[in-house]
């Protein structure tokens, strides 16, 4: 810890870097967009998916009214899909856009090209606008992370889940050719986001555990991971959600700043395997304590990642839409707090 | 009570001498493909290595030789299934593998199936299953489907992005005893609360048995939300299916 009092931004920063903080920063990789918030300032999905202002406006709430030390516009995890070609479901106010992926756009690597409007296209246009409009309001005050898709999270949707995990199996070296064609959209949309104002990219690749195993993480995806760490000049926390204990040897190879682990991972034991080699951002339970439970419980799962040494604590995930308020202004609240009753006790 | 030496086929025995640890689990299975045909066997050996082209080779050929679907259903394709299953729940295989197994499954099950509809056997019980609005993930529920049917019942699969309307009418219209829902994202499991709610308000919910599912549920989120059930696997949908309705 530094006795130096920081701004959300600076914590952030220093977190993912693993240098002293002044306090554990709170932190949204993915996203806390809600029915809730999203009346509090009209801005509503599914037009917060897809308009610059109204991404912006949703998002700054994670800062201006949750007290998070980050913002996440990308609520989604489809606006580069859309841009490549994915038909989207875009639902509405109270429901997540996703990739119709029973309706494929690829059969085979040949298949997967970049479309010249890649970064043009309104829909990945619409998160580089929204992470310009956010710089422009906040200046340097609060942590801005962008979020680019991983290529493996962008093969479930351009060939449908099942196609592209028994791909996999059936034909790792045409695996691969996919893999080396998609990393482009990944460190395009990541640069573009970056030069528009980016402090941090999330990077979503779900190689999850409940799909594939720790040794198919190490042979498709290791070696992607690490060259996106050295192509995008800002730190990168990657996203994968499940079981994942049995790579995160693995990642903490991989020279990216973070990762964002699921609530399926004690926050103890995953300390202990990365070694502060990486930092780690997580862990509090979506869909049974922040979704379901009360702020007591959000405090104990909270404490529970402080005391293990978590870097920058936050949901395992997006959250649930219909999450509520009080649930989520307990995760700064509480982590005050900690930091308060460590420094009486020291 | 058989021993593994008795099963003729070397890859089924080393299956089970490798991966199966549970000895309930072990003894069970060596019992059954202890007493099977070696014939039945290898469709199970080729299913459990997911080479779908020689189980549906092997399939077409035990038909022919006039053995019946029935046979060839539970010794072959099911009971290697049962491997399958419990290799997926050690965390031994993982999803990829899963599919192609369930792939040549589906080989083998596509000579069987218009055979077993034809003879008229009563199934185990009706149900329907799908996943929930919002949620465009499938692969869980088709692998829960395929077992259930395997084990018998009939399925009415509605498949992905489910509203609670589309569940209850699916219900109502095929009188279904056992409804089974399925989620893949944190964001959508909340669905599956609002559905069981629709089925409270639509004066049903004493019709009808409730089992979730998919990778991010848990037994708690199903308490939570009120459901009947909660099956952590495709294995355990069946036992959980078989349970909830009384079969045996």
């Amino acid at each position: 810890m530094t006795a130096q009092p920081m701004n959300s931004r600076q914590r952030v920063l220093a977190a993912l870097r693993r240098q002293p903080v002044d306090r554990t920063p709170v932190c949204n990789p993915t996203s806390v967009a809600t029915v809730e918030l999203m009346d509090l300032v009209d801005a509503y999905f599914p037009h917060a998916n897809r308009e610059p202002e109204l991404m912006a406006r949703l998002a700054a709430t994670g800062y201006t009214e949750l007290g998070f030390d980050s913002i996440m516009p990308v609520f989604s995890i489809i606006q580069e899909s859309s841009a490549l070609g994915c038909k989207i479901q875009w639902e509405q106010k109270d429901n997540w856009p996703t990739v119709k992926m029973r309706e494929p756009i690829w059969e085979k690597p040949e298949d997967i090209v970049i479309p010249p409007d890649f970064l043009t296209h309104p829909d990945t246009r619409c998160v580089i606008e929204a992470i310009r409009l956010l710089r422009r309001e906040f200046g340097d005050e609060v942590a801005i992370v962008g979020k680019t898709m991983g290529p493996w999270s962008l093969g479930y949707h351009g060939f449908g889940v099942e196609p592209f995990l028994l791909l996999s199996l059936d034909d790792p070296g045409k695996t691969m050719q996919c893999l080396d064609r998609l990393k482009e959209a990944t460190v395009a949309f990541g640069l573009a986001q970056i030069e528009a104002g980016a402090d941090a990219l999330t990077l979503p690749d779900h190689a999850t555990g409940d799909l594939v195993s720790g040794e198919y993480y190490a042979r498709y995806l290791r070696d992607l991971h690490i060259e996106f760490s050295q192509r995008l000049p800002a730190p990168i926390i990657l996203h994968i959600c499940g079981r994942t204990v049995d790579r995160m040897e693995y990642i903490a190879q991989t020279g990216m700043a973070a990762f964002h682990f699921d609530s399926k991972n004690a926050p103890a034991e995953s300390m202990e395997i990365v070694k502060k080699r990486i930092s780690l951002v997580g862990n509090l339970n979506n869909p049974e304590t922040l979704f379901s439970k009360g702020p007591e419980e959000v405090r104990a799962e909270v404490y529970r990642n402080l005391e293990a040494g978590v870097e920058l604590v936050g949901p395992e995930c997006a959250i649930p839409l219909q999450t509520a308020i009080e649930n989520l202004v307990e995760i700064p609240k509480a982590v005050r707090d900690w930091h308060r009753e460590q420094a009486t006790r020291n | 009570m058989a021993q593994l030496n008795e099963i003729h086929n070397e890859f089924i025995r080393q299956e089970i001498e490798e991966n199966i640890e549970r000895p309930n689990e072990r003894q069970r299975l060596i019992d059954n493909f202890a007493k099977s045909r070696p014939s039945m066997q290898a469709i199970a050996a080729a299913l459990i290595e997911g080479e779908h082209a020689t189980v549906d080779q092997l399939t077409r050929a035990a038909l022919d030789e006039g053995i019946e679907a029935l046979e060839v259903m539970d010794d072959g394709l099911i009971a290697g299934m049962a491997v399958v299953g419990i290799k997926f729940r050690e965390n031994i295989i993982f999803v990829p593998e899963v599919l192609a197994c369930a792939r040549a499954m589906k080989a083998g099950m596509t000579h069987i199936e218009p055979i077993l509809s034809a003879s008229g056997i009563d199934p185990l019980g009706k149900v329907v299953m799908g996943t929930v609005k919002g949620d465009l993930h499938d692969i869980g529920k088709n692998l829960c489907i395929m077992m259930l049917r395997g084990a018998g019942f009939e399925v009415i699969d509605l498949g992905v992005d489910t509203s609670p309307d589309r569940f209850i009418d699916a219900v109502e219209e095929h009188r279904a005893t056992l409804l089974g829902m399925s989620a893949l994202l944190t964001t959508t499991m909340p669905n599956m609360g609002k559905t069981i709610e629709a089925f409270i308000d639509a004066d049903l919910r004493d019709q009808v048995k409730i089992m979730v599912g998919g990778a991010p549920v848990t037994q708690d989120f199903a308490d939570d939300m009120g459901a009947d059930g909660y099956g952590k696997d495709a294995l355990a949908c069946v036992t959980l299916a078989k349970h909830l309705l009384a079969v045996k």
